[in-house]
């Protein structure tokens, strides 16, 4: 087989004119050779070398050409330049921002430019509060161009410049500013110098917040800021009355899952990190796990009616003290009475609780708090999402410690996140800090019957209306809710403290309407809170936690499209009357 | 002869083809270059004041949020206006306007 065939059969038609080409040059020199004329072969060889340079040149030229025409901006350092620490902004769910990367400038100073070195000194001493005059001696002294401060701002670069300091130059940085300071501190987090978060949203969402930099898209928040505003104060407000260790509220929708609002006192500026103590850092919310008392009982109850154990008529003797093995069960005021299962719950009896969580059985219990989410770290994209602790076996003494919120710690994030299923038809949805769109429904898993969903929330409602949850009820709404109060373990005196205690509200609203509907929970809780004369020196949930939780709904119900109504509403449960011992259990 | 070994004034045709469309492009290179460079740095001077007009409604943003912050809001608001969070007896829907304004036109 000749080449020329192998090369008419196996190759495109481009390539067989090019070899046929090459082939009829190389055959050219032989044909001039042989007819004698020895120039012609030379000037051919000449031809075909500036033919392959002149193609050369032409393709350095075009290259030249698109090199000076269509150089991209990027590679020549202009204006759309994007630095490698640059993040994209964060802004709410309305698109106010929250954090944001300004332009700021670096000072530099070449001593070889300076010419008077001790008014240099001075002007920058002055200039630079900050920056120590060891710092200053020591760029100016040196013997080549030296960072001296960074981090200054467009008004103070200027007011620097026009000191007209001869070897003081800028070059400009990119800053991350929390224009906000101390708002949503815990949720949005901080990054450090280089560009990486390290805490809150700036680490939760750290590559998308990365990928988007440079360009126009920001990353929106699930939060709105008008929520967020009215929950971070109405907590300033409890915390400063009953001066807590520490304080959580959290608003989140119950449908999505959004995290509405979050808030953690102590807070602290972002923009002041590395000043903050590590509490004023701590994100109590997500990272704090609390044994959070009788907020547990509505996952009781609900287990209980999802299970079949009870219905709403149901009745648990709570004349004696309950004797559970060793232990002996009491309740915190106790009714001595037989109890419905709305009472039990209106009361917060821990007897009537226990007895219904016995009947359930540890397998079931377990499983139920399994499938409930409160046996793992509340699913968010929130890195600092803790842990609980649990019991290391479901035994009956830890199926009645659990079923009253004892012996066994949470963090509020997880709590939130199991109490959705109690009131969204009972869907177990996974909490999330990203904005949704309208009218969105996460994955969700089925853990709860509609059914029970719609009982909690008459139950819940009925605690509002009359049990230990009064004072948490707002105007024109319809709120449903339930305390909790639980007693801290103190090592010191290794039991629990009663003087210790973790007083919370978990609230819904509205209660009423369909179960489809756009609802919304709410978390107050305060660590250590203590009581005042106002109380009557309680601590307890009811007294010192329901109070805020109501201000907090009624000021974002507006903001949230509740509709408020000044006259009796039509359709809310009312099941049970009030005891008048209540007051003094709440 | 042919057009190759043609010779103007001693001076090869071709030669003198090849050193005009030489001298050609080495001028129309320079000017492509000369006018490119001044557009370039026509548009960098454009794109630097967008740049800076940029950063100056970046800064002014984050100055609004800084002033628009909710505590700052309230505070004022609570302070100089002597406001406070809407009371449900203050509000109202458009439907009940009517009946709102009835006691009022009966006056």
């Amino acid at each position: 087989m000749s080449l020329a065939g192998a090369i008419t059969r196996q190759f495109p038609f481009g390539l067989r004119w090019l070899g046929a080409s090459f082939w009829r040059l190389e055959h050219a020199f032989e044909r001039a050779r042989a007819s004698g004329r020895v120039e012609d072969d030379a000037r051919i060889r000449i031809f075909a070398v500036m033919l392959c340079f002149g193609v050369c040149f032409c393709a350095l030229a075009m290259g030249a050409a698109q090199a000076a025409l269509f150089a991209s901006p990027a590679r020549s350092g202009g204006a759309g330049w994007t630095p490698p620490q640059a993040r994209a902004d964060i802004v709410d769910r309305q698109g106010r921002l929250l954090a944001a990367d300004l332009l700021h400038y670096g000072v530099y100073i070449d001593p070889s430019e300076v010419w008077d070195i001790k008014a240099t000194r001075q002007a920058l001493a002055q200039a630079l509060p900050g920056v120590t005059a060891a710092r200053i001696d020591r760029a100016l002294s040196g013997g080549r161009r030296t960072f001296l401060a960074g981090g200054m701002t467009p008004v103070q670069k200027a007011a620097l410049h026009r000191l007209g300091l001869p070897g003081v130059t800028f070059e400009p940085e990119q800053k991350r500013i929390y224009p906000l300071n101390r708002t949503a501190s815990h949720l949005i987090g901080f990054a450090d110098t280089g560009g990486e978060g390290l805490a809150g949203a700036e680490l939760a969402l750290n590559e998308d917040v990365r990928a988007l930099a440079g360009g126009s898209a920001v990353v929106p928040l699930s939060i709105d800021l008008r929520v967020q505003g009215a929950l971070e104060d109405e907590l300033r407000k409890a915390a400063q009355t009953y001066g807590p260790k520490g304080a959580v509220g959290i608003v989140a929708h119950v449908h999505t899952g959004e995290i509405l609002g979050m808030a953690s006192y102590p807070d602290f500026d972002p923009n002041l990190a590395s000043t903050a103590s590590a509490d004023a850092r701590l994100n109590r919310a997500a990272s704090s796990v609390f044994e959070m008392g009788s907020t547990f009982k509505a996952f009781t109850v609900a287990i209980g009616l999802d299970a079949g154990v009870a219905t709403m008529a149901s009745t648990f003797d709570a004349r004696t003290p309950y004797q559970l093995g060793y232990r002996t069960i009491n309740d915190y005021h106790a009714s001595r009475k037989v109890l419905t299962l709305v009472e039990v719950f209106q009361h917060s009896s821990n007897i009537g609780t226990a007895r219904l969580a016995v009947g359930v059985g540890p397998e079931r219990l377990s499983r139920y708090f399994d499938a409930l989410g409160l046996t793992t770290a509340a699913k968010v994209e929130l890195k600092e999402s803790a842990s609980p602790l649990t019991p290391k076996v479901w035994n009956e003494d830890a199926v009645a410690s659990t079923s009253f919120g004892h012996g066994m710690n949470v963090s509020p994030l997880a709590l939130t996140r199991a109490m959705l299923p109690l009131l969204n038809g009972g869907k177990l949805v996974p909490l999330t800090i990203r904005r949704q769109e309208p009218g969105f429904r996460p994955e969700s898993k089925r853990v709860l019957s509609e059914t029970t969903s719609a009982q909690m929330l008459q139950i819940m409602r009925a605690n509002v209306t009359g049990g230990s949850g009064g004072k948490a009820d707002a105007p024109g709404l319809s709120v449903g809710g339930k305390t909790g109060t639980g007693e801290k373990y103190d090592p010191a005196i290794r039991r629990y403290n009663g003087k210790r205690q973790v007083s919370s509200f978990a609230a819904v609203f509205p209660t009423d309407g369909p179960l489809e509907n756009d609802r919304y929970f709410v978390l107050i809780l305060l660590d250590e809170p203590h009581g005042t004369p106002e109380t009557f020196g309680y601590s307890t949930g009811g007294w010192v936690a329901a109070p805020a939780t109501g201000n907090v709904i009624a000021r974002i119900a507006p903001f949230l499209g509740v509709s408020r109504h000044v006259g009796p509403m039509a359709d809310q449960p009312r099941l049970a009357s009030a005891p008048s011992a209540i007051e003094e259990a709440l | 002869m042919s057009v190759i070994n043609r010779r103007i004034r001693g001076f090869r045709l071709v030669d003198l083809i090849a050193l005009g469309l030489l001298v050609l492009l080495i001028m129309s290179v320079y000017l492509a270059k000369t006018i490119a460079s001044r557009e370039r740095a026509e548009i960098a001077s454009v794109e630097r004041q967008i740049a800076a007009e940029r950063a100056q409604i970046r800064l002014l943003q984050a100055e609004v949020a800084h002033l628009e912050q909710p505590s700052r809001i309230e505070r004022l608001s609570t302070t100089y206006l002597q406001m406070g969070p809407v009371a449900v007896a203050q509000e109202t829907t458009p439907e009940t306007l009517a009946s709102l304004a009835a006691p009022e036109a009966r006056r």
